[in-house]
């Protein structure tokens, strides 16, 4: 079982090389093959996580949640999605008309490669970067290009009022985001997630790190925009915020992205401070799934109990508190990584 | 020096947190409101003028349609106020029928702030909370006057129908669980430190502002002064029963927040000492089928609502309707310091200050 | 503070996550009503009678009925009764007035209909209520003209024998009444018409008596220019 998608992977190769094609062309095809199934695997995912999060605020409600359609609901997400589909396609006449049209699609774009260097498994990810955890970064905070974009297209004072905040938001949030996670990478000394992994082996980084810990999933609850932390849509406030004007399948975008940001947030919290794929008995694959939804419903756990906090104590909670948390952190680490050398134990 | 344009947002009419048709429009500089103007008729339906064309039964159920969240009280106080005009005796149980309906309308009434408040900053599962809650209120209602939101069941002279046997006992758990309730609330959002944040310092409304404005009700008490129409000029039995007016002297969200919890605890004990007293006997006063007062009689009666003082004023001209009726609305009343508690604050706490000023459009519009 | 309240909340929803859900899983399970719950307003016709309590203890002008008045009896007779449900705010004063308990709330709730008519609801008399009473109701209502018409006719000879004395009840003056009565003896249609008038309704009688005087007096009038010139 352990090996059973590498084992995939190499005998696809291994078919396509004995049809005469060039190991170049193999591998090019190969990683097309990866990206399909990471494709798939998301929009199955988001599916099942849809429900998910209906059913389990429900329970935190003491409701039902969706019931309908198939064994527990199971199916409503499907419906959703058909009727979203179907749809009519608003497009405001004053908005601007190009970057409306883009804003969704960048946004999902960006999502979608998030997933580019999260190991899945042992030996499982689609590229093995040595600077996958930059890039990870790097990309996240790309999602801000997206909602202001969306925002400032849509010609309207909710929207861009939203898009505003997201852009204030995200970037000071980014910052304890990454600090945070310096600290593991002082420890395993490398950004590669699968040498991260790796270090992992005898202590989870959580207990290494558990201030980095706690200060970046408040930070990632920032940048997924998730409650208590949902600003830039803030349903109650900005009625929707930068989705405000978006219909249809363009807002399923969104929606969808979001999701898609959610699980890799999630799988990279579990890569980096939960052990990864490690453990023992199950396969790797599963262990990964095991975790990244654990993270997941802690994330639906703090969303259905907390109000939304409020705009200025939001940055001020960022600049602060976290930052200089996140900073002492990475000092504190430092010496404990001095002292562990002068102690001669690492 | 940094500019900024002034820019307006229109909060409603049709927005998640306006509470029915209010329409709040927010003069900003940046996150900043400048000034809320508020426009208001949305919901008017013209209350006061059917009023003169119906007989003073007819009327009853209108006035039920004034604070659809408590519906009894307004029916109380307009029932009332023609009992006065018409010098009606109300039989003993059905003055104490009413106040047990009153008093559970007004916990209902409360338990929609408590909740529209919890949605409006984004805790929805406050939301739930409290609906859950407040469906047990809407069971008894449906046990005794067959509707569960306009239940229509106080009468003029007394109420419609004697109390069916399940009723004590659903009241008497109801009122055994509103400690558990009031903890539930509290824990899940007084004490959290995001609500407290959002809360505490918000909306401030000064004691001498709410009463410029003639601010009533929760808001007042919230501002300082413990005045309660309950206390002040009894109506009904209400100099009978031994119960606290909760008052906080800062005046801001967090302060007219507790209010509302804690009166929730008042009025449960208001309604046990009417279950232990309850008295045997007739329901309803033998009254004419044709009510008619002596021309040129005028009557004022206020009672204290959910939302603060509600008075009717009726004026007779010896017909069987009123010649006009007036209501005065505490909503209408309190909405007007929304301006003056917004100033100065972030577009956020706009919502927080609705929310907490607890506004219903049904008797503010009228 | 510090934290301790977020930590508190949290517990709070963690309980209720493991409580049992109180969804009502209507329309799987039809909820419980109440003994006393408005639903759908019903009407029984046979009790009915007619008296108009229920209309006009009515806030929003819902019901209405359309009666027939018997002649042999004092007693009206109810053809109908039309519940126009879309304005019923479900306040209970008419079935609280009703003397006869012939209105009630049933525990049918789903009320929606596909059209807006099929919300009006129209009680027709039920046959069997007059199949007993027809046999005998028939003759009656035959004798009923007969009589009348008896009556029509005596009252035309009185009018042709002394026409003074009856038109004296509904005209004033001497001279209109005496060409009122000229007016009958030269036409008999007239004289029938004042005669029929007279049995059925006195006050338009007089009334058209009247108007006949005049438009007499103007004719005589005009001849009397006639004959000058
Ligand atoms: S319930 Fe009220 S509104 Fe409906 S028909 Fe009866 S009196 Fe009229
Ligand atoms: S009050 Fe009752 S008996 Fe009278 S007309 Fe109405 S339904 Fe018939």
């Amino acid at each position: 079982m352990e090996h059973l998608f590498t084992n995939l992977a190499t005998a696809l190769t291994g078919w396509m090389i004995t049809l005469g094609l060039s190991p170049v062309w193999a591998d090019v095809i190969l990683l097309l093959v990866k990206w399909i199934i990471i494709i798939t695997i998301i929009t199955l995912n988001i599916i099942i996580l849809i429900w998910l999060e209906r059913k389990v605020s429900a329970f935190f409600q003491e409701r039902l949640g969706p019931n309908r359609l198939g064994p527990f609901g199971i199916f409503q997400t499907i419906a959703d999605a058909i009727k979203l589909l179907t749809k009519e396609d608003i497009v405001p006449s004053a908005a601007d008309k190009l970057i409306f049209k883009t804003a969704p699609m960048f946004f999902i774009v960006v999502a979608v490669m998030l997933y580019t260097v999260i190991p899945m498994g042992q030996g499982m990810e689609v590229i093995n970067l040595n600077i996958g955890l930059l890039f990870f970064i790097s990309m996240g905070s790309l999602s801000t290009i997206a909602l202001l974009m969306a925002g400032w297209g849509s010609d309207n004072k909710w929207s861009l009022m939203g898009a505003v905040r997201s852009v204030a938001q995200m970037i000071s949030y980014e910052i304890p985001l990454a600090f945070s996670l310096l600290g593991v990478v002082m420890i395993s000394g490398s950004l590669n997630l699968q040498d991260i992994v790796a270090a992992q082996d005898n202590i989870w980084f959580v207990i290494l790190q558990p201030i980095a810990f706690l200060t970046y999933f408040i930070a990632a609850t920032a940048e997924l925009n998730r409650g208590p932390f949902d600003m830039p849509e803030a349903e109650q406030e900005l009625t929707g915020g930068a989705y405000t004007e978006y219909t249809g399948m363009r807002w399923a975008l969104f929606f969808l992205a979001e999701y898609t940001n959610l699980v890799a947030v999630s799988a990279l919290m579990a890569t980096v401070f939960l052990g990864g794929w490690q453990g023992p008995w199950l396969p790797s694959w599963l262990w990964i799934i095991i975790k990244t939804y654990g993270v997941i419903l802690v994330f639906f756990w703090v969303k259905w109990t907390f109000p939304r906090i409020r705009m200025d104590h939001l940055m001020s909670f960022s600049w602060k508190v976290l930052v200089p948390v996140s900073l002492g952190n990475i000092l504190l680490t430092g010496a404990g990584i001095y002292f562990c050398q002068w102690m001669g134990w690492c | 020096m940094m500019q900024s344009d002034i820019y307006n947002v229109n909060v409603g009419p049709i927005h998640p947190s306006t509470h029915g048709g209010l329409h709040a429009e927010a003069v900003m500089d940046g996150e900043i409101i400048q000034d809320v103007i508020v426009h208001l008729g949305y919901v008017h339906r013209s209350v006061e003028k059917i009023a003169e064309s119906k007989t003073y039964q007819q009327f009853v159920p209108y006035t039920a349609r004034l604070d659809y969240l408590a519906t009894n009280l307004p029916v109380l106080g307009y029932c009332q106020a023609v009992e006065k005009l018409l010098g009606i005796e109300v039989p003993e149980r059905a003055e104490y029928i009413r106040i047990i309906m009153a008093e559970l309308s007004r916990i209902a009434s409360h338990q929609i702030a408590i909740s529209a408040t919890g949605i409006d900053l984004g805790a929805t599962t406050g939301l739930m909370y409290g609906m859950r809650d407040r469906e047990r209120i809407m069971n008894i209602f449906e046990m005794t006057g067959g509707q569960r939101l306009l239940s229509s069941y106080i009468r003029i002279g007394g109420v419609g129908a004697d109390i069916p046997d399940e009723f004590i006992p659903a009241v008497q758990s109801f009122v055994n669980d509103i400690p558990k309730m009031m903890d539930e609330y509290n824990g899940l959002m007084t004490g959290n430190e995001i609500w407290e944040a959002r809360m505490k310092g918000v909306g401030i409304l000064s004691k001498e502002d709410a009463v410029k404005y003639g601010v009533t009700g929760p808001n007042l008490r919230a501002s300082g002064i413990a005045y309660d129409i309950r206390k002040a000029e009894p109506y009904g039995i209400y100099d009978r029963f031994d119960f606290d007016i909760p008052a906080r002297s800062g005046g801001d969200s967090l302060d007219r927040w507790n209010i509302r919890i804690e009166e929730l605890g008042e009025s449960g004990r208001i309604i046990q000492q009417a279950l232990d007293n309850l008295p045997e006997g007739e329901v309803k006063a033998k009254i004419p089928k044709v009510l008619k007062a002596e021309a040129g009689t005028e009557v004022y009666h206020r009672i204290e609502s959910a939302k603060g003082e509600l008075g009717y004023y009726i004026v007779s001209d010896g017909g069987n309707k009123p010649y006009r009726l007036h209501v005065r609305a505490p909503s209408f009343i309190n909405l007007m310091v929304l301006p003056l508690v917004c100033r100065g604050g972030v577009f956020q706490d706009l919502i927080t200050n609705i929310a907490t000023l607890d506004p219903i459009l049904g008797e503010s519009d009228r | 503070m510090n934290g301790q309240g977020l930590i508190k909340g949290l517990g709070i929803t963690l309980k209720h996550f493991f409580q049992k859900e109180i969804t009502e899983q209507y329309p799987d399970v039809m909820p419980e009503l109440a003994t006393r719950f408005r639903g759908c307003l019903q009407f029984e016709f046979e009790k009915c009678i007619a008296c108009g309590i229920c209309v006009n203890s009515c806030p929003n002008n819902v019901l209405s009925f359309e009666t027939e008045k018997s002649e042999n009896s004092k007693k009206k007779k109810l053809l109908s009764y039309t519940i126009d449900f879309q304005y019923c705010m479900f306040c209970n004063l008419c079935v609280e007035g009703c003397p006869k308990d012939c209105l009630h709330f049933d525990h049918d709730f789903e009320l929606s209909t596909f059209s807006r008519d099929d919300i009006k609801r129209v009680y027709l008399r039920p046959a069997e209520m007059d199949e007993e009473k027809e046999a005998d109701a028939a003759p009656v209502q035959d004798e009923q003209e007969s009589k009348e018409q008896k009556q029509i006719d005596a009252m035309l000879k009185a009018l042709q024998k002394n026409p003074q004395k009856i038109l004296a009840k509904m005209l004033e003056q001497e001279e209109d009444i005496g060409i009122l009565s000229e007016l009958m003896q030269s036409n008999e249609k007239t004289a029938g018409k004042i005669a029929e008038l007279l049995v059925k309704d006195k006050e338009k009688a007089a009334k058209v008596a009247a108007g006949f005087v005049t438009k007499e007096k103007k004719n005589r009038l005009q001849a009397e220019k006639g004959g000058e010139e």
